[in-house]
């Protein structure tokens, strides 16, 4: 193959290169306006009064709105389309703030400073409200956290409960029986462009909304819903994004923005600084999970019983799928006879959590890997060959869903992995007795591809050819820069036989490209791919139809190759044949595609870490990593190792470092800067090894499915059983801070 | 205050507040968006630019500590729209994902290599660890700047 499988660098690597980007916070536009927020010091309390004077008297300042004076609809930010049901919890400014960090008002002003130091005059009296900062005891939850209207705050906002096979009686026949509790942290996507938006009017009453997110529909629904208005008055488009990982997936500053746009007539710019975007956005929501597997003594699975905990702060977002998330991936790692599951997800004074990377995957990971391993531990068995007697096999049905789980590899990540990481011997070296010890883990995991069947998860893809015969790719993509648009460019060069660089991608608009549930769910090879591979092969028949018009040749004569359309002896360009239509005054060949899935396989992998604990400091270097992925075919192996990486860095703060934890005595979340947010940096990578399993998945795009999301989950269980390995701890409260390390090691001061 | 700055080779004689930041400056004034603002803290190194040949952040660089200095922006580094022979090893590597630190990077690796002829992997990993990258791990980033090295020494030394 010339483009699919071949390691092209992104297609847009020049322009972020070179700097020429412009990213939503490098536009300029005439007569450009700046919000600023201020932002509430209380968890929870009622707004008994605003006075704005002291901001409007001034000079620059254009306005202050607040709760008195602007909409006040109901709205989830975590819609992604009109009409999804939603519990509708979250106002543009409430009455009643739910969170330090809450919205209560807003200045616009000529600049951006002007704006910030007008916010500091607004003077605002509140009546505090009792706080709930923990998520235990959840009863207390409906009474305090309800505040004024009790009857959009349930509590729990959403439970699950579900049970298949008997797992009572395969507690009673288990050899061994292993329970833990597993805490993870709050954890802050610290995308490196902090949150942005940018919104003018346009004639016909519209407003224009430019900004960084991972669906254009999905920000013009929540919007609409915000702003009362029909969604077709918004004009969303997608800007250049500098880093999401889900946490620009929920417009946040998009409605205001909006709605300050239509009011004054101008354009309006909100950027949050980064203090504001680690205390006022989204975070990964905390959990606590609870579980007991019981094994038979050659370490099968007989039965496992899962209690989940996860605190999703002030508003529901789309926290309310977090423990059925959570289940749907436990179901789908190992082959697990009898299960019980309990998720609940309940609100707290703090912080709304949202999507952050793997949605409820890398906290049930942590859990069910960490336990696992446990287990194995206390049961004298190799944790490799665990997994390995438990893993689904490929064409495996998932208890849940029912669901089969496709080409699921995972046995072939562990064994290969195993192997080239030289598992076992490495496993069976003495750590030492010294200051520093060393130890060797290991994590399984499993992940979704695409929303099936919990959406419609379709996507419709346009390709046309275009007069300066390259091909035009239109569908609502969001390369958050991953390299989707270089992999779908190269999925229908492929097809077409052309170079990836000739695809040109229009940037996703809501005036111009179909519905689209965005990049979100590991969904954009598996599923976006399939559709541009199905619009590229209807499109390579037109043209071979017209190329053979053209070239006086027979369809079956004519192949798409480098660029060309070829007859024997004689070919065309693809611009000569767009010219040789034009005078004829026929249509360029265009095709569309509506790509629905009815499947939704597992992507898994399997990660080893070696580690390296400073038993004095509590101190832990990652000293030597392997990744083996399972991801049916790599469209663009560099791309795919990419992802790897990133995830791998992502996850090893997860494990050790990263930590946005909310002070359960004042509601203050700690980390608001990369100073007292620590995140791992380039001396602190370790060397990494990634294997790929390319075996394929019919349902995929060239067999190929996802790795976004799973690059990240298996790594904190990984290098956490690597520190229990060395230190023959049994950690579980994540990050593995020095002082917790020193405390299992019975020398920290609480001991 | 009137102040003299050479900019990418430029002299830009400027009226501004002295004490304003200088990558606010170059950003919103003189429309060089290439650098990012990222913390505006010093934390994150997306503002990197070389000051008379050395990376310094642009967010904690007073506008009149430039004054009469050599400043280079990525704007500045090559001939516009064209890679650089370090930016097309980037490219290569896979060593950009979404682009916002990359500028940045860039720069810190340029003023690593003006410095150091063959720079360790461990050099280049301390001379990075002033920029978060938050998509690659840094690792095709690393082997990016070390083949630039190699590039730099087989042509010039
Ligand atoms: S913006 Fe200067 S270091 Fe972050
Ligand atoms: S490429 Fe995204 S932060 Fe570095």
């Amino acid at each position: 193959m010339e483009q699919v499988s071949q390691r092209i660098p992104l297609i847009d690597a020049a322009e972020k290169l070179t700097g020429r980007l412009r990213f939503a916070a490098d536009m300029t536009l005439p007569g450009l306006l700046h919000g600023a927020f201020l932002f509430s010091p209380r968890a929870h309390a009622r707004i008994v009064e605003v006075d704005p004077a002291g901001a409007l008297a001034v000079s620059g300042v254009i306005g202050v709105w607040w709760h008195a004076n602007t909409p006040q609809n109901s709205y989830n930010s975590s819609i992604w389309f009109a009409g999804q049901k939603a519990l509708a919890d979250e106002r543009m400014f409430p009455p009643v703030v739910r969170h330090m960090g809450d919205r209560v008002a807003v200045v616009l002003a000529e600049t951006e400073a002007i704006a910030r130091a007008a916010v500091t005059r607004i003077v605002v009296s509140f009546e505090d409200l009792p706080a709930i900062l923990t998520p235990e005891p959840t009863v207390a939850h409906a009474v305090a956290a309800a505040g004024v209207e009790e009857a959009i705050y349930p509590d729990p906002v959403e439970q699950v409960h579900f049970t298949h096979g008997d797992p009572d009686a395969a507690f009673a026949r288990a050899d061994h029986v292993t329970e833990a509790v597993v805490y993870t942290p709050r954890s802050h996507h610290c995308a490196i462009e902090p949150h942005v938006c940018v919104a003018w009017p346009e004639p016909g009453g519209r407003v224009a909304i430019h900004s960084p997110c991972q669906s254009v529909y999905a920000v013009q629904a929540v919007v609409a819903q915000a702003l009362g208005i029909a969604a077709d008055r918004l004009h969303v488009t997608k800007a250049p994004i500098g880093g999401s990982f889900g946490g620009k997936a929920e417009p946040i500053l998009e409605p205001i923005c909006a709605l300050l746009a239509e009011r004054t007539g101008r354009p309006v710019r909100i950027a949050f600084n980064r203090h504001e975007t680690f205390t006022a956005t989204r975070t990964r929501a905390a959990s606590r999970g609870k579980m007991r597997i019981a094994l038979a003594c050659d370490g099968r699975i007989l039965g496992r019983e899962t209690d989940v905990t996860v605190d999703i702060g002030a508003y529901c977002t789309g926290g309310n799928y977090l423990p059925g998330s959570m289940l749907q991936r436990l179901v789908r790692l190992y082959a697990v006879p009898a299960e019980r599951y309990r998720g609940r997800a309940v609100y707290t004074n703090t912080l709304p959590t949202g999507a952050f990377r793997g949605y409820g995957s890398p906290q049930i990971h942590a859990l069910g890997e960490i336990v696992l391993d446990l287990a194995s531990r206390e049961m004298g068995l190799d944790p490799v060959a665990v997994r390995a007697r438990n893993i689904v096999t490929p064409g495996a049905l998932e208890p849940w869903q029912g669901l089969s789980l496709g080409n699921a590899r995972g046995a072939d990540c562990l064994h290969r992995g195993a192997e080239a990481f030289d598992w076992t011997r490495r496993r069976s070296a003495a750590s030492g007795r010294g200051r520093f010890r060393t130890g060797v883990g290991m994590a399984a995991a499993t992940h979704i591809n695409g929303c099936f069947p919990g959406e419609d998860e379709a996507t419709t893809a346009t390709l046309r050819l275009t007069p300066e015969g390259r091909i035009e790719l239109t569908c609502a993509l969001h390369d958050l820069g991953c390299g989707s648009d270089t992999t779908l460019a190269q999925i229908a060069a492929e097809v077409l036989g052309l170079r990836a660089a000739d695809i040109r991608i229009t940037p996703a608009d809501t005036d111009t490209c179909p519905y689209d549930l965005g990049t979100r769910a590991s969904r954009m090879t598996y599923i976006a791919g399939e559709a541009v591979r199905l619009a590229a092969t209807a499109l390579a028949a037109a043209i071979v139809d017209t190329g053979g018009q053209a070239l006086n040749a027979a369809r079956s004569e004519i192949r798409l190759r480098g660029g060309q359309i070829e007859a024997p002896h004689r070919a065309i360009t693809f611009a000569d044949l767009a010219a040789w239509l034009s005078v004829r005054g026929t249509d360029t060949p265009s095709a569309t595609h509506t790509h629905r899935a009815t499947a939704n396989p597992g992507s898994y992998a399997a990660h080893f870490a070696e580690v390296e604990v400073d038993t004095l400091t509590g101190h832990i270097r990652v000293r030597d990593y392997l990744a083996a992925h399972d991801i049916g075919r790599a469209i663009n192996p560099m791309l795919v190792e990419g992802q790897i990486y990133g995830g791998i860095q992502i996850g090893m703060g997860y494990a050790l470092y990263e930590d946005a934890a909310v002070d359960p005595k004042t509601g203050r979340m700690r980390a608001d800067s990369f100073t007292r947010y620590t995140l791992v940096n380039a001396p602190e990578m370790p060397p990494i090894r990634i294997l790929l399993v390319e075996e394929g998945e019919a349902t995929g795009p060239f067999g190929a499915k996802a790795v976004g999301e799973i690059a990240t989950i298996p790594v904190a269980p990984a290098v956490v059983n690597a520190v229990n390995h060395a230190l023959e701890t049994r950690l579980t409260e994540l990050p593995l801070l020095p002082e917790r390390v020193l405390d299992a090691l019975g020398q920290g001061s609480s001991s | 205050m009137k102040l003299t700055l050479r900019i990418n080779g430029s002299v830009v004689e400027q009226d501004a507040d002295p004490l304003a930041r200088l990558s606010e400056f170059l950003r919103q004034v003189l429309g060089l968006t290439g650098l990012k603002e990222g913390c505006c803290e010093g934390e994150c190194g997306a503002c990197t630019i070389l000051m008379d040949g050395a990376p310094v952040h642009a967010c904690l660089t007073l506008i009149f500590q430039a004054h009469e200095r050599e400043i280079t922006t990525v704007e500045g580094l090559g001939d516009a729209g064209v890679l650089t022979d370090l930016q097309a090893q980037f490219a290569g590597a896979g060593a950009v994902q979404c682009g916002y630190c990359t500028p940045g990077i860039i720069m810190s690796a340029e003023g690593l290599l003006r410095s150091t002829l063959t720079p360790s992997d461990e050099e280049i990993r301390h001379a990075l660890a002033g920029n978060i990258c938050r998509c690659t791990g840094f690792e095709t980033i690393v082997r990016a700047v070390a083949a630039e090295a190699a590039r730099r020494c087989e042509a010039g030394c």
